[in-house]
């Protein structure tokens, strides 16, 4: 697969954020597991060490945690510009739940895609525009068709 | 009840299996290919695609959803100290109360036994809008001293229009906090919900705090902003001569400076206003009328002090700022 072919977009931030204050963009976590089923250990185990830690640490997120029969625990977090992203937690141990926390916590909620450069700016040129006369001095005089001759 | 699930499920594969339901009424379980799903799933994507996707639903009809938690955590998010009566208050809008009392009235239950006790956000909404005005008018004075009111009207019509309001509320998540009639939330909705959420701040904070509030979240919304983006000048070498006429300066002389391609599709020309035999502004354009123009407008914005190369605004946090300050003078 080429770089054309994949999704990419440009460095951003949602609503500029940091250049105020620094808004944490994870609004809501939903951790849903299975009280009984093989793997939901690690996550069970999580839920009873770390996660009143970490809704503690993080008060500007709300936690669920929803015990239902299933096969498949995962993590649903939903970020402040309506993206949500769904982390399949299964047989991963308490620590790398905890580590996967903290990662979702941290991301914006955009497109986790290929970003084209690791810097973007609005206005990418100092000096403006190219036009014909960037760098030229006026006493050269007017911009010809080249002749023949020369 | 087997029989009736099994009844329910022929009546949706619209009686295909008719006969079969006949027959096994006794069967509470068939262990075998089920295959009344192939029809089942048939029916179900073909009223997909008649009816179209459902309608969609607010946050707040799903599953994991606590009001009073996610209003705390709306409030802690924005490092606010919101008091949280007045919060709740402002996300509540006349058009849903409305929709809510006529809903219970058509549900029969005594109106008396089931009041409504909530207040709506007109009054919030109002102080907020009133507010917002104000302190942007006053931020806009302050930033660009030498701004006339008709730009600074503009400024602040545009960073208090719909758009760029309804776009920040959605991305703070008030959009799920709101309570609406319909949903999506309309615009205009979410407009007078961001307003009195502002208004709410106001009445629990302060009016130093919602300012800095409203810079952080509604001024920075004008980086990489150009003024004659948000202000319609339609003759800019008029309004330029009066700005000049203003301060006593000699009126501006345009001349051509540069010119390329003259007879090709891509012309490029360079007007340069003089005033006094000094260079104000130049500018390009395709023609010598628009470069004209746009020499005008860079000569505008260097008067205004909104050219493009100027000072970034001061969006430092202000109390957190001072004290690492005071500290590192007292150490040294």
């Amino acid at each position: 697969m080429t770089s054309r072919a994949t999704q990419s977009r440009f460095l951003q931030s949602v609503l500029q954020n940091g250049v105020g204050r620094y808004v944490c963009q994870l609004k809501r976590i939903s951790i849903i597991f299975s009280k009984k089923a093989q793997s939901s250990l690690g996550i069970r185990d999580f839920i009873e060490e770390g996660v009143v830690d970490y809704a503690k640490k993080n008060p500007a997120t709300v936690v669920y945690v929803s015990p239902k029969s299933c096969r498949i625990p995962k993590i649903v977090a939903e970020y402040l510009n309506g993206n949500v992203r769904e982390e399949i937690v299964t047989s991963k141990t308490s620590q790398q739940v905890s580590e996967l926390l903290t990662k979702l916590t941290n991301q914006s909620g955009l497109d986790v895609i290929r970003i084209r450069k690791p810097f973007h700016t609005d206005s990418p040129s100092i000096q403006g525009q190219w036009h014909p006369f960037t760098n030229r001095p006026p006493s050269i005089g007017p911009i010809r068709p080249q002749s023949a001759d020369i | 009840m087997a029989s009736g699930y099994i009844l329910n499920r022929g009546a949706l594969t619209l009686g295909i299996h008719c006969q079969r339901v006949c027959r096994s009424v006794t069967v509470t379980q068939v262990r075998e290919k089920k295959r009344w799903m192939r029809a089942y799933t048939y029916l179900m994507a073909k009223k997909l695609k008649l009816e179209g996707p459902p309608p969609p639903k607010p946050r707040s009809q799903h599953p994991n959803w606590d009001y009073h938690a996610e209003v705390q955590a709306f409030s802690t998010r924005l490092h606010e100290n919101f008091s949280l009566q007045l919060l709740k208050t402002a996300f509540i809008n006349p058009c849903y109360l409305q929709a809510e009392q006529a809903r219970r009235q058509g549900l029969g239950v005594d109106s008396e036994l089931t009041a409504l006790d909530l207040k709506n956000n007109i009054k919030l909404s109002a102080k907020g809008a009133d507010f917002t005005k104000s302190f942007l008018i006053d931020w806009c004075r302050a930033s660009f001293p030498s701004l006339p009111s008709d730009g600074v009207q503009s400024i602040v019509g545009h960073l208090s229009s719909s758009a760029v309001v309804t776009n920040v509320a959605r991305n703070l998540g008030i959009e799920d906090l709101t309570m609406s009639e319909v949903f999506p939330v309309p615009d205009d909705v979410l407009h007078s919900t961001f307003m009195a959420v502002i208004g709410a701040l106001l009445e629990s904070s302060g009016a130093e705090r919602t300012g800095f509030f409203l810079r952080d979240f509604l001024v920075t919304q004008l980086i990489g902003k150009d003024l004659f983006d948000m202000w319609t000048v339609v003759n800019p070498m008029g309004l330029l001569m009066k700005e000049l006429s203003k301060r006593n300066i000699v009126l501006p002389e345009p001349r051509l400076i540069r010119s390329a391609g003259a007879s090709t599709v891509l012309p490029l020309y360079f007007v340069a206003l003089y005033s006094d035999k000094k260079l104000l502004a130049q500018g390009p354009g395709e023609t010598i009328v628009a470069a004209e123009e746009e020499a005008a407008r860079v000569a505008l914005r260097k008067l205004y002090g909104y050219t493009e190369n100027r000072r970034p605004f001061d969006f430092s946090p202000q109390q957190q700022h001072e004290q690492p300050l005071i500290q590192s003078v007292s150490s040294s």
